[in-house]
């Protein structure tokens, strides 16, 4: 770019323009902004700096972060709505000041301070509610989220992906220690091995059922050998008909038809959903080929068997109930061993509204006049 | 239209720089949390004159520390993007030439992805991770543009109609790829893929990251900025560029890779956002005429404001939600550009 080409510019531009001293004061100025904003945020971070607190203890959360926690955790986030229930089964809901929106169980979670989306959260929310710990899990968080955290110097604890339903157990119990409630942990932890060993003992004799398990219709997902959902079938008396590494796989119908499940199983937030899933799979050209849409065998259970959370016993009890319900016959006790004995949680109540009564009794009825 | 002056460019720049300063304002009052003018002004007083620990910490964490950066962050790449699709725009000589267009926004979106598969199966310290999607991302852009520039060269010479259909064969190339790498490994880090695919400025980046983005803005806009009398000529016309003395080839290279660098940088840090580059430079024609000694300064300001008033409507609209600003502005840029559009034919 010499002089000529200014000075030629179609006759548009007075040659008093001078082009080369422009580009310098332009730098000059982003310079001093920058410079400027630089001032701000060190200043900002001069305040923010809180002063070491004496209640603290370094731990190694699931992940394998060391990080620096309060010894009680008094203002807790939680991140995820498996966390959310966990900290509700530990009786810890008066510590907890937010969750997220999809924290719908139990329903007074609803109404705790929201922080956004899981994967979305509003991290000025977050600050405004001032926490001492905020629960993420790698089930579902972003490590974006956390280093956010981080950098804030807001302290967080991750829980690990889950795949076995033991694995959600002892993580409850880690997190209840994390908590300041060890104790409490162990009871609900107790409990839950405890409700899980009568079950397996029921289920001795019986042969596992070959089911499908439908996480979405279309298309068609279900969940891999590796999940905890894949273990929570196995703890039902159930095995499920693939064999994929890969967590939540695409399956093909064709697949499913070779591989014939003796049950379809769908997890559904109520009843009505599940029957709903059901039938609208039916109607689509080709499910017809299957045996179990046939003969209408299909179990409908809540949706907490999604969640890593203590809740997923429930809804374990109840697969097992609709799949093998001769193996519970001789129980007397069975309607009150699938309502949920955790009284710590305040929710009981609400648990017992469970599909289980209605659809065991339906699905055993259409079970036997499909055998006809 | 009346000639270009000194006075006149910095007045127009001082009055852009003022509703961008207004725009900041704004920004900064607006969001989950609810922050009063008077105490925002009283804290940003504080902070001027030293004496930050004056601040309520509550306040001073949410705007200081991560609102403030985040709108800086807005500013930087909005600027960056416009700044890149006025320059390819006058390079191309094609209205529709920008970063999102020409393939760089997807191949930027596939290197963080493979940084993140990458990331997941080695141990890196805990600094550095922050800087390993970035960087990805970065070669991922780098990577594309030299594609393009291969693809859109026939015989020596460079073919801006070649060039713009090669940037769009690679961007639905490359997500073909992404959606393969998505569907294949379905591994956790790869959930927010989602907000990087729509462009995203909610994730705070480390402090060195942000001044690498400001220093390359600096020095690539710079760089661009010394040939804007050489763009105002090529747009008449290589032959004529090259007959009025401007050594088009040079040009040409010297504006390609900035471009280029600002394009990555602003890409590496906030995803793939589309139409800041597309529309500000078209509006900014619009009102302040194609001369580029005055067109690149307001397109970087005019960039700024544009994604910095996105970004703070991603923040309220759905709050506490955050959503991507990308959604943010294609859902305003898609309606303007086809008004413009419009208006142009009428």
């Amino acid at each position: 770019m010499g002089k000529i080409s200014h000075n030629s510019c179609r006759g548009r531009f007075v040659p008093r323009f001078r082009c080369q001293s422009s580009p310098r004061t332009i730098l000059l100025v982003f310079a001093l902004l920058f410079f400027l904003a630089e001032k701000v945020t060190a200043q900002a971070n001069a305040a923010s700096a809180t002063p070491a607190q004496a209640n603290t203890h370094e731990v190694v959360d699931e992940v394998g972060r060391t990080v620096r926690v309060p010894l009680v955790p008094t203002r807790i986030v939680s991140l995820a709505p498996n966390l959310t229930e966990t900290v509700y089964a530990l009786g810890l809901q008066d510590r907890l000041v937010g969750d997220t929106d999809y924290c719908d169980y139990p329903p007074e979670a609803q109404k705790k301070p929201k922080v956004g989306g899981a994967i979305n959260p509003n991290l000025e929310q977050i600050a405004a509610l001032r926490p001492d710990l905020v629960l993420v899990t790698k089930d579902l968080n972003r490590l974006d989220t956390v280093r956010a955290l981080d950098t804030l110097g807001i302290p967080s604890y991750s829980t690990d992906a889950a795949h076995t339903i033991d694995g959600i157990i002892s993580s409850t119990e880690r997190l209840a220690g994390i908590l300041g409630a060890a104790q409490a942990g162990k009871v609900v932890g107790d409990d839950l091995h405890r409700r899980l060993t009568t079950l397996q003992e029921s289920l001795r004799s019986v042969p596992a059922t070959h089911v499908l398990f439908v996480v979405w219709t279309q298309p068609l997902i279900s969940a891999g050998k590796n999940t905890f959902i894949a273990d929570a079938l196995r703890k039902a008396g159930a095995i499920s008909i693939v064999d994929s590494t890969q967590d939540w796989p695409q399956m093909s119908l064709e697949e499913v038809v070779h591989l014939q499940p003796d049950f379809l199983v769908f997890a559904a937030d109520q009843t009505g959903a599940g029957t709903r899933a059901f039938e609208a799979l039916v109607s689509l050209p080709g499910w017809q080929l299957l045996d179990a849409v046939r003969n209408r065998h299909y179990a409908v259970i809540s949706d907490a068997v999604n969640r890593p959370a203590p809740r997923i016993v429930s809804a374990i009890e109840d697969l097992a109930h609709q799949l093998h319900p001769a193996s519970f016959q001789d129980l007397p006790s069975l309607g009150k061993e699938i309502v949920p004995t955790n009284s710590t949680s305040p929710a009981g109540p609400q648990a017992g509204s469970f599909p289980p009564p209605d659809s065991l009794s339906g699905t055993c009825g259409m079970e036997s006049s499909c055998a006809l | 239209m009346r000639p270009l002056t000194w006075e006149r460019l910095l007045l127009r720049c001082g009055l852009l720089a003022l509703i961008l300063f207004g725009v900041v304002v704004v920004s900064l009052k607006m969001g989950a949390v609810q922050v009063s003018l008077y105490g925002l002004g009283r804290d940003l007083i504080h902070v001027l004159l030293g004496r930050s620990s004056a601040i309520s910490t509550d306040y001073g964490m949410i705007v200081l520390n991560i609102r403030l950066p985040r709108i800086l962050l807005g500013i930087v790449v909005g600027a960056s993007l416009s700044v890149a699709g006025a320059s390819f725009q006058a390079l191309l000589r094609n209205p529709l030439a920008d970063p999102y267009v020409l393939g760089i926004s997807s191949g930027a979106a596939l290197g963080a992805i493979v940084a993140l598969i990458v990331e997941s199966h080695m141990a890196i310290s805990p600094e550095m991770a922050g800087l390993v999607t970035p960087f990805g991302a970065f070669i991922g852009a780098a990577i594309t543009i030299a594609a393009v520039y291969l693809l859109g060269m026939r015989d020596g010479q460079m073919e801006s109609s070649t060039l713009l259909l090669g940037g769009i064969i690679s961007a639905s190339f490359l997500s073909a790829v992404i959606m393969f790498l998505m569907t294949t490994l379905s591994g956790s880090n790869l959930r927010g893929t989602a907000f990087w695919l729509m462009g995203d400025l909610s994730t705070p980046q480390p402090k060195t990251l942000l001044y690498l983005l400001g220093i390359g803005f600096l020095l690539a806009a710079g760089a661009i900025y010394t040939t804007s009398s050489d763009l105002n000529l090529l747009l008449a016309g290589e032959k004529e560029a090259m007959h009025l003395g401007v050594e088009v080839r040079r040009v040409r290279i010297v504006v390609y890779i900035a471009a280029s660098i600002l394009t990555g940088l602003a890409v590496s840090v906030s995803g793939a956002i589309g139409y800041v580059g597309l529309l500000v430079p078209h509006v900014m024609r619009l009102i302040f005429g194609s001369d580029h000694r005055m067109l690149i300064p307001a397109s970087a300001l005019g960039g700024a404001i544009a994604l910095v008033l996105a970004d703070t409507l991603a923040r309220t609209v759905v709050a506490p939600s955050d959503l991507p600003v990308g959604a943010m502005t294609a859902m305003a840029g898609a309606p303007l550009f086809i008004y413009l559009l419009r208006r142009r034919i009428a």
